[in-house]
């Protein structure tokens, strides 16, 4: 089945921080498995992360990575050399670590380095607590939407939709105001009806490739979560917009909508892509 | 040396200054005379001491127009007047006259109704000064080319008593007793007798000199300072005059209270006009003072009031700038070129009278002898917000007022100064030069803790369009100073917060050193633990250093227990751990 585009982490974590951390030094980064499969925790890692040695700590947060979730036992040991304080770049090494093992428990000492004074830190903690979820990281993310660094902001948002915190949809919809583009998006992933709408309303007055990054997120959710009113609706009004940018967005919408997806939502997209098909521009303009 | 003189009204002759004829040799003006210790004045002194001093005009007049006109404002009530004619030099008033040149003539008006008294052909001499005794006006003239002067001597109906031309260079005159007295060379002043012409007595002055002058029943002469003419006259050349002097002070445009006299002033006001002293000497006991004890000064829209000791006593914040005026007891007053003119309270700076001259002025000349300011000030406020008014307003032009001004203000025990203080740091229309000046003396401050507290409430927030972070390092600094308790969890709230400086951040755990309680003990851990392997500066060593102090002093076993494994451990930064040792060995590092 084919989806929105991923705007969902880690992608975005990824480009964006690529985007802001040029000058960053390179380091080592092991991902979990990429089939998805769990690596063994190497039985010494918590001693070597309570070693006081560098070296040794940069490595067992290497294999904890690996092991993405397996590594939870090592998470009391990781959130302790956080709280007792760290070299910047081990710092970062593991607030991503607790962001790859996925434990809420370690969601409160991630969300203090959200406020810490190096930017690349800060980024790390946000992108963390979107996978750690937990009690203190919605709150935390809600926080980091007013960060200085439009970096953070932006991941900010989107960790919030990726932590499907419906709360937050408001404080989104200030972010968006505020040309944090990514709330769209987040806003699309978490919004119910008459908000839905609200973010579909600002066709017009926010840039379009910044309403549809959100509008998609609603049309690819599922029927349970956004009713096919709702999605003919949205598709309504990108219609009712009739520019050539409006026009590309719903022909690539058609192509990318899934065979099982909802026919009378499919529907409404072919009659809006050929209601839009004579609108100024509508062709994608050659390279 | 030379002195030309003619004698015009004994031959009933209407003469010009182009005349000739009847042309005696005198020895007027010579350097080569000898100072006489005070004999000759002493004599004139004697001669003149009980002439009645008439009182002079209270008026005020604009130059208006395209300098072609000048309009009369009675002080003390009465309808104004106007009279057109080119102007090539500033009026002045002599006594109940009003003396001016241009268009190649000079001319005198009564100053109560503008109507011409006399007028002569100059050949386009530009006027120096006037002084007059109710009949006759003598005025002086720089001749043309800048090198020596014209003095004409000029009765009410307009017959020229006495002409002198000499290539010394005048002041401006006064009148007293049918004698002249002109100052020139900007030392001497020449008592010069009507009747005869004689140059009867000289006076050397140990002040810088070029203005004659009758004031509140006194004659004075001066430039930088104000010198009576009284029974101690005779010992001017020795220092013992009755003398008194604007005390120095840092001003912003280094004004001066009297322009030189030898110079023609121009019709239309500059900068001097706009940056000025304004004093008026008074007769005491001693023999001079100032009047009120009070001296005034004006910078473009702004009037100060300063004490006899030169401290400010208040601030006055005009809506335009201020080009003329003259300090009259109970106060001064000031003209502003839209043709305004406000008398000022000499206690409070608040306004008295308000007159209005009709239209915008290029100039403003203020004369005042009997005028008294009175009444209850309005709009008098106390010194603080007067300080923060001028300190606040925008206007470039106000910037080295402004900057004296915020010194004064920073000088003020008041409560107010603190708030505002705040306010003008906060305020992002602040120049950064004045912002950072309000931050260092925000940092002295000893009291208004709750306006410090107040300002750290407020945090860098993108989202509510809070842009620009609070002064936390000046606050914190101040409020550790205060030992203010209540401020310690807003600096503990800045203590992490990236928003803040660096110096922000150092200053907050400072002042957390002194004032945390157990309520701060987990941001401070936080803090600890967050930057003693990270702190990517010397500031931030530096509070992690101070936030050490600070968990010792709130909880000393567990926190000396965090502060010591910290010390010794390796990666901690080292000035970081080179602090935390002296604070352990019990040194303040």
């Amino acid at each position: 089945m084919m989806g929105p585009r991923r705007i969902a982490l880690p992608f975005a974590v990824a480009a964006l921080v690529g985007s802001t951390t040029a000058n960053a030094q390179p380091r080592p980064r092991s991902a979990p498995d990429p089939a998805g499969q769990q690596v063994r925790l190497p039985p010494d890692a918590v001693k070597r992360l309570k070693s006081r040695d560098p070296a040794q700590i940069q490595s067992a947060l290497d294999d904890v990575r690996t092991s993405a979730r397996a590594g939870a036992p090592t998470v009391p040991a990781i959130v302790d050399l956080l709280r007792d304080g760290l070299s910047p770049a081990l710092t970062i090494a593991a607030l991503e670590t607790l962001g790859d093992v996925q434990s809420a428990a370690a969601s409160e000492t991630v969300a203090w380095y959200t406020r810490d004074r190096n930017v690349e830190t800060r980024r790390a903690a946000v992108g963390s607590l979107s996978k750690t979820g937990g009690p203190a990281a919605a709150k935390a993310l809600r926080a980091a939407l007013s960060d200085g660094d439009a970096g953070v902001r932006g991941l900010a948002a989107i960790s919030l939709g990726n932590l499907k915190a419906k709360d937050a949809v408001g404080d989104l919809f200030v972010a968006l105001d505020h040309k944090v583009p990514e709330a769209a998006a987040a806003i699309g992933m978490l919004c119910a009806g008459n908000e839905c709408d609200r973010l579909a309303s600002k066709l017009g007055s926010v840039p379009i490739d910044v309403v549809t990054s959100g509008l998609e997120q609603v049309l690819f959710r599922p029927p349970d979560d956004v009713s096919d009113d709702l999605k003919v609706k949205v598709v309504g009004r990108v219609r009712q917009l009739g520019t050539g940018e409006a026009h590309r967005f719903l022909q690539d919408l058609q192509t990318r909508w899934p065979k099982a997806g909802s026919q009378r939502v499919k529907q409404a997209i072919d009659q809006a892509v050929l209601a839009t098909s004579a609108s100024p521009a509508s062709t994608e303009p050659q390279p | 040396m030379r002195a030309a003189i003619f004698w015009c009204a004994a031959a009933g002759l209407g003469c010009s200054l182009a005349c000739g004829g009847g042309q005696t040799r005198f020895n007027l003006f010579s350097t080569d005379w000898e100072d006489d210790r005070g004999a000759s004045i002493e004599r004139v002194w004697q001669r003149v001491r009980s002439s009645p001093i008439p009182a002079a005009a209270d008026v005020v007049l604009g130059v208006a127009g395209n300098t072609d006109k000048i309009i009369g404002l009675p002080l003390g009530g009465g309808s104004p007047w106007k009279f057109a004619h080119p102007l090539d030099a500033r009026p002045v008033v002599a006594g109940m006259v009003v003396v001016a040149s241009g268009g190649g003539e000079a001319f005198a008006l009564d100053a109560a109704s503008g109507s011409i008294l006399w007028r002569r052909p100059t050949g386009g001499l530009p006027l120096l000064g006037a002084g007059d005794d109710g009949a006759v006006t003598v005025v002086t003239f720089r001749r043309t080319g800048g090198a020596g002067s014209t003095m004409l001597a000029v009765t009410h109906d307009g017959q020229v008593v006495r002409q002198i031309e000499t290539d010394r260079p005048l002041g401006a005159p006064a009148v007293l007793g049918r004698m002249a007295f002109v100052p020139w060379a900007s030392q001497y002043v020449s008592a010069i007798d009507l009747a005869n012409g004689d140059e009867t007595a000289r006076v050397t002055l140990r002040e810088e000199t070029s203005r004659a002058w009758v004031e509140g029943g006194s004659l004075w002469f001066g430039q930088a300072a104000y010198v009576r003419f009284d029974e101690h006259i005779r010992g001017a050349s020795t220092g013992a005059a009755s003398v008194v002097t604007i005390p120095h002070r840092e001003l912003p445009g280094t004004p001066r209270p009297m322009r030189p006299g030898s110079e023609p002033v121009p019709p239309i006001a500059n900068a001097e006009d706009r940056a000025r002293i304004y004093a008026r000497p008074a007769a005491t006991e001693t023999g001079a003072g100032l009047c009120d004890g009070r001296w005034y000064a004006t910078y473009f829209r702004l009037a100060m009031g300063f004490d006899e000791k030169a401290h400010l006593a208040w601030s006055h914040l005009h809506g335009s700038d201020f080009v003329g005026g003259a300090a009259v007891p109970g106060g001064v007053i000031l003209c502003d070129d839209q043709g305004k003119a406000i008398a000022l309270d000499e206690k409070t700076g608040g306004t008295l009278a308000e007159l209005d001259l009709g239209e915008p002025v290029k100039a403003c000349v203020v004369n005042a002898d009997s005028y008294r300011a009175t009444g209850t000030p309005k709009d008098a406020k106390p010194l603080p917000l007067q300080l923060a008014d001028a300190v606040r307003a925008e206007d470039a032009q106000l910037a080295s007022a402004q900057k004296m001004l915020l010194r004064e203000l920073a000088a003020l025990d008041d409560e107010s100064v603190t708030k505002t203080l705040v306010e003008i740091v906060n305020d992002p229309r602040t120049t950064p030069e004045m912002a950072a000046a309000s931050r260092v003396a925000l940092a002295t401050r000893r009291n208004g803790a709750s306006y410090l507290e107040a300002a750290l409430e407020r945090h860098y927030d993108y989202m509510k369009d809070v842009l620009i972070a609070p002064p936390v390092a000046p606050i914190a600094q101040a409020l550790g100073a205060m030992k203010d308790r209540r401020g310690a969890p807003l600096l503990a709230a800045h203590l992490l917060d990236p928003a803040d400086s660096d110096d922000d951040v150092k200053q907050a755990a400072a002042a957390l050193a002194v004032v945390a309680g157990p309520g701060e003990l987990p941001a401070l851990r936080q803090f600890f633990g967050m930057y003693r392997a990270s702190a990517a500066n010397d500031d931030v060593a530096d509070a992690v250093v101070s936030v050490g102090r600070a968990l010792i002093a709130v909880e000393p076993k567990t926190g000396r227990a965090v502060v010591d494994a910290a010390a010794n451990d390796p990666t901690t930064v080292p000035r970081a751990r080179e602090g935390l040792h002296a604070l352990l060995d019990g040194g303040k590092p």
